[in-house]
């Protein structure tokens, strides 16, 4: 067991050097996510910047992986800190997984399964070398999940207040999961049917015998509500809790959830909102219901991680719990496109189930050629799901990544960077990081920079040529130049109220003009 | 007729009962009524009938002349032992009371030792042992108190605060002062940095140790097979210390609580400790209609008149290998002293102390008891086995916990100065290079169901961890050095931060509310930004955990119908500030007063001790 143990460590740690160095070379093609983009610009701000550093430090959302990237910065600039933050975290999960299947499965087989799943499934390693939370979500999905069905087997607290915390890490590393708990109200129910003491088995009638008989009832309500506490009311209160800082830190308490400030998925949803809005081809698969099939066909392990807990009603009740809710995401989100990891959850759900249950199961020889075969499927799946998917972060990833393409999204951002880098020391520059946070990404010195987070940054709006050199402004071909009053209104506007502002072009790219302010 | 043959003329004991009293006697050296009044074989009530059915009368005994040239020639423990005492020489013969006139051992002695013929006047059993522990305790209940001081000095809570104490305490103030009067707002600022630091890094402290001991829930330190291999001939001579003052309502309950344990009887040395002014207790002792099975044992006046006095004096008459402490109210499960037994067997020679869970039988009973139940469940079933797995001191309850008797002895026993004694003992043990363990093993309470009677319990715990902390805390380095860092920051936090949480909890609470409600701005100017945003952390996050870590507690007992009252918490806080500052005044005022319990106030009756 020791043995093995090291050598799971070493296989992790080589695991996340390949999803490092994959990460980097991905980088060095010019591949970045937004949100790894948002997460170094954020973490400059905290590190270098000069003004209210508490509060982007307290409300960037989501704020644990921000701060499991913001360890990192210190290493070659941080212009790395979000891959090396996900290589690690996906390596971990790995880790976490083969620790738990190696106590649990004697047969090397699925550890090798594991394996070929964290070297060659696209998603995986998108989550991995892509420099977003997704890796640190899977880990606590994990994590809920594990201790869940640890907990239906125990019947311990330990157990149900761990998953608890994991819930909590899990909203706070992507908040659309508090929605998850919507679909556990039913569940915790079923859970407590099961746990009471009688001798009726059929779930029906147990909680039939439940609700007619005073005691059993009192018991039923008593438990079930003790339960329904201990699961949500850490996530819950922490949320609470949260939505008040933001409060009294930015009054309002969606801060972190609709600014563009404190998160970067306001951006991304309104993309994906203006490409379902203005697409004319009608999207079949992000259709409803459609989903659950689509989940299937992309993680075909679920059907063999169903059969695994056929047994139990409420264990398959928590199976199900995730498909309900990405229906759910849905319906909810309805213009915002499904992203990877809400994919990637039902496969880590999947190989859970496998690792938790396998060793029950007496024809190994089957088993182990069903789930081999359906693993090779899914990295299958898994390319074609990321190859035409809608959101086209991740269609780049696939091409940079098989194709050896470099990725030209970023370049221009780059190199308006690189020019504000080469102005002079003591020059400023407005700058408006609701949507220009990848060039501020880029640029080396952000004292240069007048930001929101500053005080100064109304003023300067009001009067530039008070405060500031140059301006940063977002041209109409910007895809996101309604999130700033730094667009190509401004110039009108501000010309309007001070005519004697004197402005010149110095650099311009498709979707930026940075102006010269002369003195008068 | 003999006392025995008495006895069983009057269908009071069986010829049975005699041979065995009689073995038992051979193999201990307790007399015959001894063991027969303290063993379970005869009431009090029906011995005296017998006696008085055959012309024995029972005289007021109590304030009777005595000799102390007489008195100095018998050892107390022979007295107790044979429940008899010579007083005077009068008209050459010794007035001796006896409560078995019968006893020839005895009046062997009596003729040997003083050369003259008794004169036996027959009394009460209980008259004797009081008679005999005031006249000849003397040089034990002396011991009992200033043992620890001779041997320990330095571990005696005798001396509440040293000098280098009140120069460190008093230079804290000073600087404060000279700092608030110089520089009010940055030092207001430090102050609350440094009070917010703690704050968060004591309630992260805590989960981290719910969470270890959670673990651990399923973990059966003593299981039922381990229970089966025990065999009742092979177990030691086991020391049960009831230390009670004015408990008459209870000593009925106690019978039938000791009853109940699942140990041979004649391996039990039950000891009830009465001090010599309880009337109360010793009559209601004395009018017990069913056999008592435990020995009374008297403790002469000295101050200070605390429990661990009467426990240390206890000790001198202990017999047994392994030793614990119940309140009279307490409800063990049936099989803990076999577990205990089954435990020390299996634990390193290092582990001289065993503590069991401790939770309460009336938890529905009113707000309080239930606020109680929740913080018990979460200690005992937490804390306590999250400290034990990272070997960190374990301050110990109140009662149940199982000490081998040696090795207390060797420690010094309990400290009659400290205030809350088990704690104290706890760290002495750890610091010596001792280890305690926490068995699976439930000691039913009464939880304090009245306000005034809660505050009281609570002011002279929060003092006694007061106490424990500058006790230890003369020579933090000798201490560092003794308990690990691990050891020593445990014991900064559960002995010395508690009743200073408490201390600062309503002055916190007060800043927060007049915040609320007033915005003044001068406390806006004590909160920057970034302590604001600590203090909100702690507030919220801090008081959301230790609710949580409460309600994981009564899940696990299954009390699901207390989960709510969790949220009642910073309440019940408050009312452990109110404690504190009571607990401070006294540390000051009155060190070593034992601010007395009542027990028995609750209306529940039904508590189920049964292991299944």
């Amino acid at each position: 067991m020791r043995n093995q143990s090291k050598y799971l460590l070493l296989i992790t740690l080589l695991l996340a050097v390949y999803y490092l160095v994959t990460g980097i070379y991905l980088s060095k093609l010019g591949y970045f996510s937004q949100e790894g983009l948002f997460y170094i610009e954020k973490t400059k701000i905290i590190v270098d910047g000069l003004g209210n550093r508490l509060k982007v430090m307290g409300l960037t959302s989501p704020i644990l992986p921000f701060y499991t990237s913001f360890i990192f910065s210190s290493i070659y600039g941080g212009i790395f800190a979000p891959i090396i933050a996900s290589s690690i975290c996906t390596a971990l999960l790995f880790y976490m997984m083969a620790s738990a299947l190696i106590k649990r499965v004697v047969d090397i087989y699925y550890i090798f399964v594991l394996l070929i799943i964290f070297i060659f499934h696209p998603g995986i390693l998108y989550a991995a070398c892509s420099g977003k939370s997704i890796a640190m979500v899977l880990i606590f999905f994990f994590l809920f999940f594990f201790n869940l069905l640890k907990f239906y087997r125990s019947n311990t607290t330990f157990h149900v207040s761990i998953a608890s915390i994991s819930l909590v890490i899990l909203i706070f590393c992507d908040y659309k999961f508090i929605w998850l708990t919507l679909f556990f109200i039913p569940l915790v129910l079923t859970i407590t049917i099961q746990s009471l003491n009688l001798g009726e088995q059929e779930s029906i009638f147990r909680l039939f015998l439940s609700f007619n008989n005073p005691s059993l009832r009192r018991k039923l309500i008593n438990k079930t509500f003790a339960l329904y506490i201990i699961l949500f009311v850490l996530p819950l209160s922490c949320v609470i809790f949260y939505k008040l800082l933001n409060l009294t830190h930015a009054n309002d308490l969606d801060y972190f959830n609709e600014s563009p400030y404190a998160t970067w998925t306001v951006l991304a949803d309104k993309l994906s909102f203006d490409q379902l809005s203005t697409s004319t081809v009608y999207q079949l698969p992000e259709t409803s219901i459609l989903v659950s099939a689509r989940v299937l066909i992309f993680c075909p392990l679920m059907l063999i991680a169903i059969y695994l807990f056929r047994e139990s009603t409420y264990q398959i009740l928590t199976l199900l719990t995730p498909f309900a809710f990405v229906e759910f995401l849905h319906i909810k989100y309805e213009k915002v496109f499904l992203a990877q990891q809400y994919y990637l959850i039902f496969i880590i759900l999947s190989l859970l189930c496998v690792l938790y249950k396998a060793q029950t199961i007496k024809n190994q020889r089957v088993l182990k050629l069903l789930v081999g075969g359906l693993a090779l499927v899914q990295l299958y799946t898994g390319f074609i799901f990321l190859q035409s998917s809608t959101i086209k972060e991740e269609r780049n990833f696939i091409s940079v990544l098989f194709n050896g393409a470099a990725d030209t999204k970023q370049d221009q951002n780059r190199d308006l960077a690189n020019y504000l880098n080469h102005l002079p020391a003591d020059a400023h520059i407005l700058v408006d990081d609701a949507i220009a946070y990848p060039v501020v990404a880029f640029t080396k010195n952000i004292q240069k920079l007048t930001l929101p987070y500053q005080g100064a940054f109304l003023n300067a709006i009001e009067a530039p040529d008070k405060y500031d050199d140059y301006i940063l402004l977002a041209t109409g071909k910007n895809e996101v130049t309604g999130f700033t009053q730094l667009n190509n209104k401004y110039v009108p506007i501000i010309k309007k109220s001070n005519s004697a502002l004197r402005l010149r072009r110095v650099y311009e790219t498709d979707d930026w003009i940075l102006y010269k302010i002369f003195d008068n | 007729m003999s006392i025995p043959e008495l006895l069983i003329n009057d269908h009071f004991i069986t010829q049975l009962d005699r041979e065995k009293i009689d073995d038992f006697s051979a193999r201990s050296g307790l007399s015959f009524i001894k063991i027969a009044l303290n063993f379970g074989y005869i009431s009090r009530k029906n011995y005296e009938r017998s006696m008085m059915n055959a012309g024995y009368l029972f005289p007021e005994v109590r304030e009777l002349p005595f000799d102390p040239e007489i008195l100095s020639k018998i050892e107390l423990k022979f007295a107790d032992q044979h429940v008899a005492l010579p007083l005077r020489i009068e008209n050459n013969r010794v007035v001796t009371l006896m409560a078995d006139p019968g006893n020839e051992l005895f009046i062997d002695f009596i003729r040997f030792t003083y050369d003259c013929e008794p004169e036996i006047i027959v009394a009460s059993d209980l008259d004797i042992v009081w008679l005999s522990h005031k006249l000849l305790g003397d040089k034990y209940v002396k011991s009992a108190v200033f043992e620890l001081l001779n041997r320990d000095p330095a571990n005696s809570a005798f001396t509440t605060f040293s000098s280098g104490q009140l120069i460190t305490l008093f230079g804290v103030f000073a600087l404060v002062v000279i700092g608030l009067v110089r520089n009010f707002k940055t030092t207001s600022i430090a102050i609350n940095v440094i009070i917010s630091v703690f704050f968060l890094v004591a309630i992260l402290f805590k989960l981290f140790l719910a969470v270890v001991g959670s673990r651990f829930e399923l973990h059966q330190a003593v299981t039922r097979d381990d229970l089966k291999e025990i065999i009742d001939d092979d177990l030691p001579i086991y020391t049960i210390l009831l230390p009670v003052y004015k408990e008459d309502k209870l000593i009925k309950k106690l019978i039938w609580n000791l009853q109940a344990i699942d140990y041979p009887r004649e391996r039990l040395d039950i000891k009830l400790l009465i001090e010599e002014d309880d009337d109360k207790t010793l009559n209601a002792v004395r009018n017990l209609d069913f056999p008592a099975i435990f020995e009374v044992v008297v403790v002469p006046f000295l101050m200070p008149k605390t429990k661990p006095k009467a426990c240390n004096y206890g000790l001198h008459f202990s017999r047994g290998k392994y030793l614990t402490i119940y309140d009279a109210e307490d409800i063990p499960d049936t099989d803990q002293l076999k577990k205990v037994v089954s435990m020390f067997g299996k634990l390193p020679s290092n582990y001289i102390c065993i503590q069991s869970a401790l939770n309460y039988y009336n938890r529905n009973e009113n707000f309080l008891t239930r606020m109680f139940t929740l913080e018990y469940s979460y200690w005992f079933d937490y804390m306590l086995p999250g400290l034990d797995t990272l070997d960190i001191p374990i301050p110990l309850g109140g009662t149940s916990n199982h000490f081998k008797l040696e090795n207390l002895v060797e420690l010094g026993a309990w400290d009659p100065f400290n205030v809350t004694e088990d704690a104290d003992l706890g760290v002495r043990a750890y610091a010596k290079g001792y280890k305690i363990a926490v068995i699976n093993s439930t000691t039913y309470e009464e939880a304090n169901n009245e306000p005034f009677n809660w505050i009281r319990q609570r002011s002279r715990w929060i003092k006694g961890y007061m106490q424990t902390y500058l006790v230890h805390m003369r020579n933090p380095v000798a201490l560092w050095k003794k308990l690990g860092w691990r050891g020593f920051l445990g014991f900064s936090f559960f002995i010395g931060a508690t009743p200073l949480t408490f201390l600062v909890y309503p002055f916190l609470l007060g800043i927060f509310i007049s915040y609320l409600v007033f915005d003044l701005t001068s406390i806006r100017t004590l909160f920057p930004d970034w302590v604001l945003f600590m203090s909100i952390f702690n507030l919220m996050v801090g008081n959301i955990l230790m609710i949580y870590i409460n309600m994981m507690a009564v899940f696990k007992r299954r009390f699901y119908e207390l989960i709510l009252f969790s949220i009642a918490n910073p309440v019940y806080w408050l009312m452990h500030s109110f404690a504190a500052f009571k607990g401070l005044y006294q540390l000051v005022v009155k060190p070593f007063y034992w601010e007395k319990t009542e027990h028995g106030l609750s209306k529940v009756t039904s508590p189920t001790n049964v292991v299944k």
